[in-house]
């Protein structure tokens, strides 16, 4: 919670729902949390426009609410949830890759929805396609692709709300996840009948960030593997992960002992894909442990060897990384030398650096002075007590704290988000008004294509775009598409960020 | 007795002690030259102590004479007894040198007369100031003929006192490409993952034959000064290092673990502003020209 996570989450606040939103999101970000009545006094915004603002933030679950007393209820922002809102298509496109397009649309609806019943959800989207040939999508489709979402855990049930005995204020109670026994006929009639009144359902779903985060996370461990290693390591990480969710809690630092025997088994069956794996598992087993940045551990020998994977210090591993890739590119490859040196060496002297890093003295000195001064690695004196020649002398010592090194650069990247939205809302409003006249000519000329007009009288209302014009927009066009790629790149960095700041801080 | 047979006596005693580079006591000398009676020694002995031929030594209540070393016999001839202290001060320090504030301590002599010793040594040949190179205002002086210790010259990287970071850049480099040459072989070898990993680890003393082949180095370069060179590939993060079960070191080029994140992709992950930067004011996104430039 820092002032320019405050930033960025009031700048995507304004994004997705407007200025009143933006606003009562502020208020809530800075004063932690507060009645109805302080946000509408602190804002100045009518008190239905602030109950809107909520209710919106609310459906969401960009905040949350506890009640003071048996009358008063404190809103709180989430502001970890409002940062998720530019995750959204990372979601979708996962959910294309993974699974095809029904996943992507019943995902995306729900999304849109926030919480939403099956029966709408489903009966929604196969009406939005029901004239759209080239998809086929059939409501029975959806429905065994959502059971499969559900079983998955990419969706769950939402939580629901009790009213306590001799209260006013519900409370969200969350609900173990049930997959569903949907009635196909009754989906198929309410299709037929073009509404859903006769199906009782009242089960709300919502989509389950958790789970797509340790896709996310595993994807990324995965990849790194590869990189380090080759593909076939990469697969049995992959392997490793699929046994560790079955024995530990998905986000365990270290998972409990895995079995090489389940692991050789697993590979047997993959091995027409990776016969090299297949072959030398025992091998790759070994490799993987030594050189694959210490993702996995071997913890004891019974069973042919067991081993953990472990998160927390894949995720340590993963910071360190981008912050060196962060050094190298503010302050130059030999900064980040030293940097890494530092960090290896955990506490070292100033000549010693010099030495090893093998850079000219001044050079190494400048680089190290700037290092301190972006506060990338932090200096411990050690004084020595006044000895007899009065030489007491102190002894400064350089060292890395990492955690406060990754607030550092969460810092920078929660700065660079926010940069990079205010420049894309600067980009929009500058050019609104060109945006505007070309969404306008192309509604005209869509109606008029359809009503088959000539194709002069088209050119004419075309024309009313002018070259100019034209190429203003294809740049803005060009320059808001690399904004929203930055943006995503950005929360790609973010995500690693806060997959290390979940583990709790250990000396 | 003819000066003549005092010159074959001294010789012969030379010749014992020449032998006995760990001192020769009263005894060594007349079962060496048995024919020589010890009345007839003294002399010759006293004489050669005073042309200063040795050190005396008392030895578990023997007397010990040690031959000096030649040159420091040479170095102090004609010369007055302050250079000789000073002399023995800098012969003790050795290839490590002795700072010019030691010698006065030590020594007792004053400043101006000290500073006048040392520049008649110098003249002479017989010693030597070197800079060093970890504080590039102290002198240290040492025998003429010394080469500096590695912690006053800083090995092979310096030349004149200088750090030669270009040599060092292009060592940097040059071993790089050589491991990252064998880098690939970890991946997919048909033989294994492990005999992969072997094939594409590469020891210091290859990575040192390498380098010596490819005749980029003036100067001779040993396995030591390799090692350091891998060591900054290693901080470099562009190579690993592990140990062969022999004990010798081995490295191996990598990969960062994960690509350039997206906070160097965007300008402010580089921007040197990025402090300043602020909603309103001088500096924002809104008006910044690093941003306008890679959105061009």
């Amino acid at each position: 919670m820092s002032h320019q996570m405050g930033r960025v989450v009031s700048a995507i606040l304004e994004r997705h729902f407007g200025e009143i939103v933006q606003k009562v999101g502020d208020d809530l970000f800075s004063y932690g949390s507060r009645p109805i009545s302080m946000i509408v006094r602190n804002t100045g915004l009518p008190r239905n426009q602030v109950i809107d603002s909520l209710r919106t933030l609310l459906k969401f679950d960009l905040a949350t609410f506890e009640p003071y007393n048996d009358v008063i209820v404190d809103y709180k922002l989430l502001p970890d949830n409002v940062l998720l809102l530019i995750r959204y298509p990372r979601y979708l496109l996962q959910m294309k890759s993974k699974y095809g397009s029904e996943a992507e649309l019943l995902v995306e609806e729900l999304l849109q929805q926030a919480t939403c019943t099956a029966t709408t959800l489903l009966f929604n989207i196969a009406t939005k396609f029901k004239d759209d040939k080239e998809k086929s999508i059939t409501i029975l489709g959806l429905k065994d692709m959502f059971i499969s979402l559900v079983t998955a855990g990419y969706i769950q049930q939402a939580p629901v709300a009790e009213l306590k005995e001799g209260s006013e204020i519900p409370t969200l109670v969350p609900v173990a996840t049930i997959v569903p026994d949907l009635d196909s006929r009754a989906l198929v009639q309410a299709m037929n009948n073009g509404h859903i009144n006769d199906i009782k359902d009242n089960i709300y779903w919502r989509v389950n960030y958790d789970r797509f985060h340790l896709d996310f996370r595993d994807e990324i461990m995965i990849k790194a593997i590869t990189r380090r290693i080759d593909e076939n390591a990469g697969e049995l990480m992959r392997f490793l992960l699929e046994k560790m969710y079955l024995t530990s809690a998905p986000w365990a630092p270290e998972s409990s002992p895995l079995c090489a025997v389940e692991l050789r088994e697993r590979c047997r069956s993959a091995a027409t894909d990776k016969p090299l794996l297949h072959q030398f598992v025992d091998q790759y087993l070994k490799v993987l442990e030594e050189n694959g940045g210490g993702f996995v551990r071997r913890v004891g020998d019974a069973g042919s060897g067991q081993f953990t994977v472990r998160s927390r210090h894949a995720a340590l591993q993963l910071v360190l990384c981008a912050l060196e890739h962060c050094v190298t590119e503010r302050l130059g490859s030999k900064a980040a030398r030293i940097f890494r040196l530092i960090y290896t060496k955990k506490y070292i002297e100033e000549d010693d650096i010099q030495k090893n890093a093998m850079l000219v003295n001044k050079e190494c000195k400048q680089l190290t002075y700037k290092l301190m001064e972006e506060h990338f690695i932090s200096v411990q004196p050690m004084r020595k007590p006044a000895s007899a020649g009065g030489m007491a002398k102190a002894i400064y010592l350089y060292h890395v704290k990492l955690h406060s090194v990754a607030y550092t650069g969460l810092e920078m990247c929660y700065r660079s988000l926010h940069n990079v939205l205010r420049r894309a809302a600067h980009e929009r409003s500058a050019h609104a008004r060109l945006v505007d006249k070309q969404r306008r000519v192309r509604t005209i000329v869509h109606g008029m294509r359809l009503r088959g007009e000539t194709q002069r009288n088209i050119d004419d209302v075309e024309e009313t775009l002018t070259p100019p014009e034209l190429a203003v927009l294809q740049g803005v066009e060009k320059r808001l598409k690399q904004l929203s790629t930055a943006e995503l790149e950005l929360d790609r960095n973010l995500f690693i960020f806060k997959w290390y700041f979940m583990y709790p801080y250990v000396e | 007795m003819s000066v003549k047979i005092e010159d074959q006596l001294k010789e012969k005693i030379l010749n014992v002690a020449k032998k006995n580079p760990k001192g020769i006591s009263h005894k060594d000398i007349t079962a060496a030259i048995p024919e020589v009676s010890s009345a007839e020694l003294v002399p010759v002995i006293n004489e050669l102590l005073q042309q200063e031929y040795f050190d005396l030594f008392n030895q578990n209540g023997v007397l010990v004479y040690k031959l000096k070393a030649q040159t420091s016999k040479q170095a102090v001839k004609g010369a007055d007894n302050e250079e000789k202290v000073v002399y023995n001060l800098i012969e003790e320090a050795g290839n490590k040198g002795i700072w010019i504030r030691d010698i006065r301590v030590r020594s007792n002599l004053a400043n101006t007369q000290l500073t006048k010793v040392l520049k008649n040594l110098e003249s002479k040949k017989v010693i030597k100031a070197v800079k060093c190179v970890n504080a590039s205002k102290k002198k240290v002086y040492m025998l003429y003929n010394l080469e500096p210790d590695r912690s006053i010259s800083g090995g092979a990287w310096y030349q004149d006192q200088d750090f030669e970071s270009e040599f060092v850049d292009i060592l940097n480099v040059q071993c790089h490409r050589f491991l990252s040459q064998r880098a690939d072989k970890i991946k997919n070898n048909p033989r294994g993952p492990i005999v992969g990993r072997t094939q594409s680890y590469a020891t210091a003393n290859e990575v040192q034959k390498y380098i010596t082949d490819l005749g980029i180095s003036k100067v001779e370069l040993d396995v030591e000064d390799v090692i350091t060179i891998l060591n900054t590939l290693v901080y470099d993060g562009k190579a690993e290092s592990s140990v062969y079960p022999d004990g010798s070191k081995v490295y191996r080029a990598i990969d960062p673990l994960i690509p350039a994140p997206g906070l160097v992709q965007v300008p402010c992950g580089v921007c040197p502003l990025i402090h300043s930067c602020d909603s309103t004011g001088l500096v924002t996104p809104q008006t910044c020209v690093y941003m306008k430039e890679w959105l061009e």
